[in-house]
């Protein structure tokens, strides 16, 4: 699980000289209940504000507090945040028939922030409108009766049908999901963002912009994408989820930022409360110097990796991919996020108990043995194209890797895209993308997130595909769809910890290089004994609070 | 009067056999040209801006001598977690920062910040200092320059023979090829040129041109150079096209036809002559303006690719630095300012020069 208890701060001896710092995370909020009228932040552009179609951090950490589910998580510090328990259900389900079959019952007098009454039924509408919006995470739900039926209708056909295995009576407020086979991570399938409730009759089309009725303590309110949006607090939340807080703040407005240095400016001279962006590397040590105490570090569970496409040349030969992982430099590559990482090898972070270091690649890089690797792969001069988001440090991540494919003897291009359309570009199957980059933060605490939804064959599709290199290996895939059905335990651990070593070591997938940590940097009128840090959702706003 | 009487005289074409005749031996007649050099001579800070501009041009083209012989490395050579010696000490181009956890307790160390300015100290390499990927900084403003200069100058003749070609059409055939040229003109002159470039040079740079048999990829600097020169064109094609019809009415134009001449021959051997002061410099201040337009371009994104230097994208890199190393975008951004300044006081004092109508105070 993700975040140490203590943190120390140090700066090098390079400029700064060295400041020690110490906070302490507690493992409950101690948010005061005062209320205060405007909290401002500075943040990324997110890929959508619609929960069938956002799948990004910047998405899902506002959408927490807007969208809610059967499921959630606990809004606590430390490894207890990835605790799940009933948002709308009144409580957990229960499950029978093998692990087959979840019932759960509706809270009663749930309501949207219009008013409208939250009706089982809006479950089903749900799901299904996911499908019709070909959602990125449709493949979560594969296990549901019907649902691969359902799947394969054509547009028209969707609106008329149904899911079969998902049964609701609106009178009862009883919702039944009935599966084709058990899944261990069902229950934290139903607390992802793309299982929140939107009302029957929702369009099957992005509504970021024209934002749904929210059941969350706050409601989007005006979202003008790469320029800022508005929260202001849900009239009839009225504490009807007990484990989400209400919110201190009446009203959040937040700026987009593309510009790390630009939003860390902007908290700095106290104009946002917030900074979501990370600190730009070059000010790391100063801001320590001059903000510690306004800055706290996080390391979440992430793996940054180069997505290496297996359908086209020449990454569709193993020695062109293998030899990728052994020309990079991971202990370098650290430097590009101000040291604010560590290097690694795995696709699962560190803090996964199916975690097992690998140690194939010499951490400083072995040019000579990646030139031999492409010479006997006979891929030498091929054209490549690398992809990034037009922001840092992704950008120098993406051009430290075209100098190695340049040493190679690849013949490179660099196409720098904005970040708001990044993923959906690198994902839809007729851009051809052949490598770039890729971020991964877990959407719940289970090895199921990373290897089915990033490596699985089973689940590339045409747009929105997530295993962006379309790794499709089915002695893989076979070991990941039995893996799955399983409750988490020290044989399944070792399970996934063979899968990642399998993937990274013999198919060459991905060339995973650090988990990063971040920073999150607050005004000096946040009280920072109200920071609430989840290990899925970051920083928790509805905490926020003012000294 | 006599030229000696009047202690002061216009000196026009008309007044020069007399002068000559005054002062020595026989007559001898000067072309346009002459006169235009002369007049240009005289003016001193056309040459000295045209001094400016040359020499930013050649320091510029000495860009791979200086990253060879001085600074030892590439516009694109990452230098990561490389060292260098300054004063006889190691120090990281890039300085080393990490996390580690003594007893259960998670240290950070900052690092990721590149080497500042070395002048002299490290023997000529990073005399700019360096970027977040450990490149020479100084290397890559002389090869942004290189670039600049090249989009700005190749898109200037390209829209000028476009421009040229099209006016000449449009001015000397008329009726319909001059309506159908003019609106080509009238359409991109609506779209205001630096948008029309930015979504010009943002689609092709993704995607590159595959027409045919025409094959550019998106990373390609042939991409702005082509996007520049289309937009510009128009700017360029109309005052002319406003000239050659003139110029068609003249009676050396009906002589020429006359004289059995095609249409062909009398637009390029009789008209064009006749504009080429006027494309002269015109193309003098298109230049400037396109290696404005070139910067703007590279800044958002839609010029010059990435990792490839231009002045406008290096004002970008700098952007994220312009607090802790605010030279990474002041010296490009001088860099414009001197090129474009210096091109359109030389481009003034070439149009005094060639503009048959002026007249020098000759003081005795």
């Amino acid at each position: 699980m993700a975040v140490a208890a203590v943190v120390v701060l140090a700066a090098t001896a390079a400029g700064y000289g060295a400041v020690r710092t110490t906070h302490k995370t507690t493992t409950t909020a101690t948010a005061q209940s005062k209320s205060f009228p405007l909290l401002k932040l500075s943040w990324e552009a997110p890929d959508y504000f619609d929960p069938a179609l956002s799948y990004t951090v910047e998405g899902w950490e506002v959408l927490w507090n807007v969208y809610a589910g059967l499921l959630g998580y606990k809004h606590v510090n430390g490894a207890d945040g990835g605790t799940v328990i009933p948002y709308l259900a009144a409580k957990m389900p229960t499950i029978s028939n093998g692990g087959k079959l979840f019932k759960f019952t509706l809270r009663s007098n749930l309501k949207y922030s219009n008013g409208q009454a939250v009706k089982a039924s809006d479950f089903k509408c749900t799901i299904e409108r996911d499908y019709q919006m070909s959602s990125p995470g449709v493949g979560f739900f594969s296990s549901i009766q019907g649902a691969t039926a359902y799947s394969k209708l054509k547009a028209a056909a969707m609106k008329k049908g149904n899911i079969s295995g998902i049964v609701t009576n609106d009178s009862a407020g009883t919702i039944e999901i009935k599966l084709t086979h058990p899944e261990g991570d069902m229950l934290n399938i139903l607390a992802t963002e793309f299982a929140a409730f939107v009302p029957c009759g929702t369009p099957a089309s992005d509504q970021s912009t024209h934002p749904t009725p929210a059941t969350g303590p706050y409601e989007i309110v005006k979202y003008t994408p790469h320029q800022s949006f508005t929260l202001e607090k849900n009239p009839n939340f009225d504490a009807q989820i007990p484990g989400i807080p209400s919110g201190n703040a009446q009203k959040i407005v937040a700026t987009i930022y593309t510009d790390n240095a630009q939003a860390a400016q902007s908290v700095a001279s106290n104009h946002s409360d917030y900074d979501f962006l990370a600190i730009p590397t070059d000010r790391l040590g100063s801001y320590e110097q001059k903000y510690g105490k306004r800055i706290r570090i996080y390391t979440p569970a992430d793996t940054f990796y180069f997505f290496l496409n297996q359908k086209y040349a020449p990454f569709n030969n193993i020695k062109a991919r293998e030899a990728v992982d052994y020309a990079i430099s991971r202990k370098q590559m650290v430097q590009l996020f101000g040291g604010l990482a560590v290097p690694t090898e795995n696709i699962l972070p560190p803090n996964y108990k199916a975690y097992k270091k690998i140690t194939a690649f010499p951490v400083n890089g072995d040019m000579a043995k990646a030139k031999q690797l492409v010479a006997q792969s006979g891929t030498t001069g091929d054209s490549v194209t690398l992809w990034t988001p037009s922001v840092e440090p992704d950008q120098s991540i993406i051009e430290y890797e075209q100098s190695i494919l340049n040493q190679l003897g690849y013949k490179t291009t660099l196409k720098v895209i904005d970040p708001q359309i990044y993923f959906s570009t690198i994902e839809n199957q007729s851009t051809k993308a052949q490598t770039g980059y890729v971020d991964w933060y877990q959407d719940y605490p289970n090895p199921i997130d990373w290897f089915d939804v990033l490596f699985n064959g089973e689940r590339i599709t045409q747009t929105n595909n997530n295993d962006v290199g379309n790794t499709n290996v089915p002695s893989i895939n076979k070991q990941i769809d039995k893996l799955k059905t399983k409750q988490p335990s020290a044989a399944v651990n070792a399970g996934w910890a063979k899968v990642d070593r399998e993937l990274v070591t013999q198919d060459y997938a991905a060339a995973p290089y650090v988990t990063r940590s971040g920073t999150d940097f607050f005004s000096t009128r946040m009280n920072m004994g109200c920071y609430v840090f989840n290990v899925l959702y970051q920083w928790d706003f509805a905490t926020a609070c003012l000294k | 009067m006599s030229a000696r009487e009047d202690q002061s005289i216009d000196f026009t074409l008309d007044t020069a056999s007399e002068l000559a005749s005054a002062e020595h031996g026989p007559i001898e007649g000067k072309s346009p040209w002459t006169l235009a050099w002369r007049r240009l001579r005289r003016n001193y800070v056309a040459l000295a801006s045209l001094g400016v501009f040359l020499l930013v041009v050649v320091v510029c083209c000495l860009a791979p001598v200086y990253a060879h012989d001085v600074a030892h490395t590439g516009p694109n050579s990452v230098h990561l977690g490389e060292t260098i010696k300054i004063h006889g000490k190691e120090v990281p181009v890039v300085s080393i920062g990490y996390m580690e956890t003594i007893k259960g307790v998670v240290h950070f160390h900052a690092g990721g910040a590149p080497l500042g300015p070395q002048w002299g100290a490290a023997g000529g390499r990073y005399i700019l200092g360096g970027d977040q990927l450990g490149r020479d900084t100084a290397v890559r403003i002389l090869y942004g320059g290189l670039n600049s200069l090249r989009v700005g100058i190749l898109s200037a003749a390209i829209c000028i023979m476009m421009a040229v070609t099209l006016a000449l059409l449009a001015g000397f055939y008329r009726g319909s090829v001059d309506w159908v040229i003019s609106r080509f003109f009238d359409l991109v002159w609506a779209f205001p040129a630096i948008l029309l470039a930015i979504a010009l040079g943002a689609a092709l740079s993704l995607n590159g041109i595959h027409w045919g048999p025409i094959h550019v990829s998106g990373g390609n600097i042939w991409i702005p150079t082509f996007v520049i020169a289309f937009v510009t064109v128009p700017y360029v094609g109309r005052p002319l096209r406003g000239q050659v019809l003139s110029l068609r009415e003249k009676e050396f134009v009906e002589a020429a036809r006359g004289q059995g001449a095609s249409n062909v021959r009398i637009m390029f051997r009789e008209i064009l002559p006749n504009i080429a002061s006027t494309v002269l410099v015109l193309f003098t201040l298109i230049v400037a303006g396109n290696i404005l337009i070139e910067a703007g371009l590279s800044f958002l994104g839609a010029g010059v690719q990435p990792p490839n230097p231009s002045w406008g994208n290096l004002i970008a890199d700098g952007e994220d630095r312009i607090q802790t190393a605010p030279w990474l975008a002041i010296v490009p951004g001088v860099a414009i300012v001197i090129t474009a300044v210096s091109l359109n006081i030389f481009g003034d004092g070439l149009r005094d020069a060639l503009d048959p109508r002026a007249k020098v105070r000759v003081g005795r």
